[in-house]
């Protein structure tokens, strides 16, 4: 991320299961493709190159946290995966393309990733509910 | 529950004591945060929205969506134009670019002030926030102790508003899905 000093990373006192790390790579993911939006040419076009190699892995690290999830947060990390997919592709397409049409593919990325995202702290909030209500 | 909350401070640094309090709820999973922005009124009734500096068009669409929720927030007066007016609220982002396009629509932005004011008075923060929560206690009595004022409004019921425009993304996909602070925070106070 270009601008660490403007994200405040959790207090490290927690313990991070699969889920937090999945969320935590998703967020980083989302402050890097809007970093790359403030950018032009060149210094954008190789931030996506990152961005994709990251869209990549926060895809694995949101499957590897499906395990052992209630069928509501699964069904969330389904749609996030969903998601994070697409953020692949259109940061990828985005590579190839140029002008409006890269500020477009870069937009396009930027909203994958929110909506992955949301999707993911949908699943925490639902696990975090359900734990709740077992106490 | 999900719900969109606004929790209006006296002072810009008060706000940001409120953001990191809020993310730390999300953190002790009494919570959770799915995303944030601070927005500040200045004397003169113009609205800012702290964000990242970035593409005009994106801060363009940054205001039209934080200024929508805002307007949600506000009420049934509010949220009928603040899609509109928001377009200036969030435009006075960050950069220059976004100072251009608030200055294409200030009576967009007239419009916003008046229509939020409740909400947000003149010389006033506010923490805007999309939050799932079991119970509303945490977030009360955090922000209580922090001096602030909350204002909530389920996401269900925004989406149900009849001028609510599916077209948009849903309003808090602007806001930050992370704790969010400008490098010029510190250096301002309203």
């Amino acid at each position: 991320m270009g601008r660490h000093e403007s994200i405040k990373l959790k207090d490290s006192t927690k313990i991070k299961d699969a889920l937090d790390q999945a969320r935590e790579a998703a967020q980083e993911l989302h402050g890097r493709i809007s970093d790359a939006a403030a950018k032009r040419g060149g210094a954008a076009k190789a931030d996506l190159e990152s961005i994709s190699q990251k869209a990549k892995a926060t895809v694995e690290s949101v499957k590897a946290s499906m395990g052992a999830q209630h069928e509501a947060t699964k069904k969330h990390l389904t749609d996030a995966v969903t998601n994070l997919e697409a953020a692949h592709k259109h940061a990828a397409e985005g590579l190839k393309s140029s002008g409006q049409a890269f500020e477009t593919k870069i937009r396009q990325t930027l909203a994958d990733a929110r909506a992955g995202v949301d999707e993911i702290s949908e699943a925490i909030a639902a696990k975090r509910s359900a734990q709740s209500k077992k106490k | 529950m999900r719900n969109y909350i606004a929790v209006v401070f006296d002072n810009s640094s008060k706000a940001y004591e409120a953001l990191h309090a809020l993310w730390q709820l999300d953190h002790e999973d009494e919570i959770t945060v799915h995303g944030t922005a601070v927005v500040h009124r200045d004397n003169l009734g113009q609205f800012q929205v702290d964000t990242k500096e970035t593409h005009p068009a994106l801060a363009t669409a940054v205001g039209v969506g934080i200024g929508a929720l805002l307007g949600a927030l506000a009420g049934p007066a509010g949220a009928a134009i603040g899609a509109g007016g928001g377009a200036a609220a969030g435009a006075a982002a960050g950069g220059v670019s976004g100072l251009v396009a608030d200055a294409a629509r200030s009576d967009a932005r007239h419009q916003a002030g008046a229509e939020t004011g409740f909400v947000l008075g003149d010389g006033q923060s506010a923490l805007i926030a999309d939050v799932s929560e079991d119970w509303t206690t945490p977030i009360d009595d955090k922000m209580r102790s922090l001096g602030g004022t909350v204002y909530r409004r389920a996401r269900s019921a925004v989406e149900g508003d009849v001028w609510y425009d599916e077209g948009y993304y849903p309003y808090g996909y602007y806001l930050y899905p992370y704790e969010y602070v400008p490098p010029y925070a510190r250096y301002y106070d309203y």
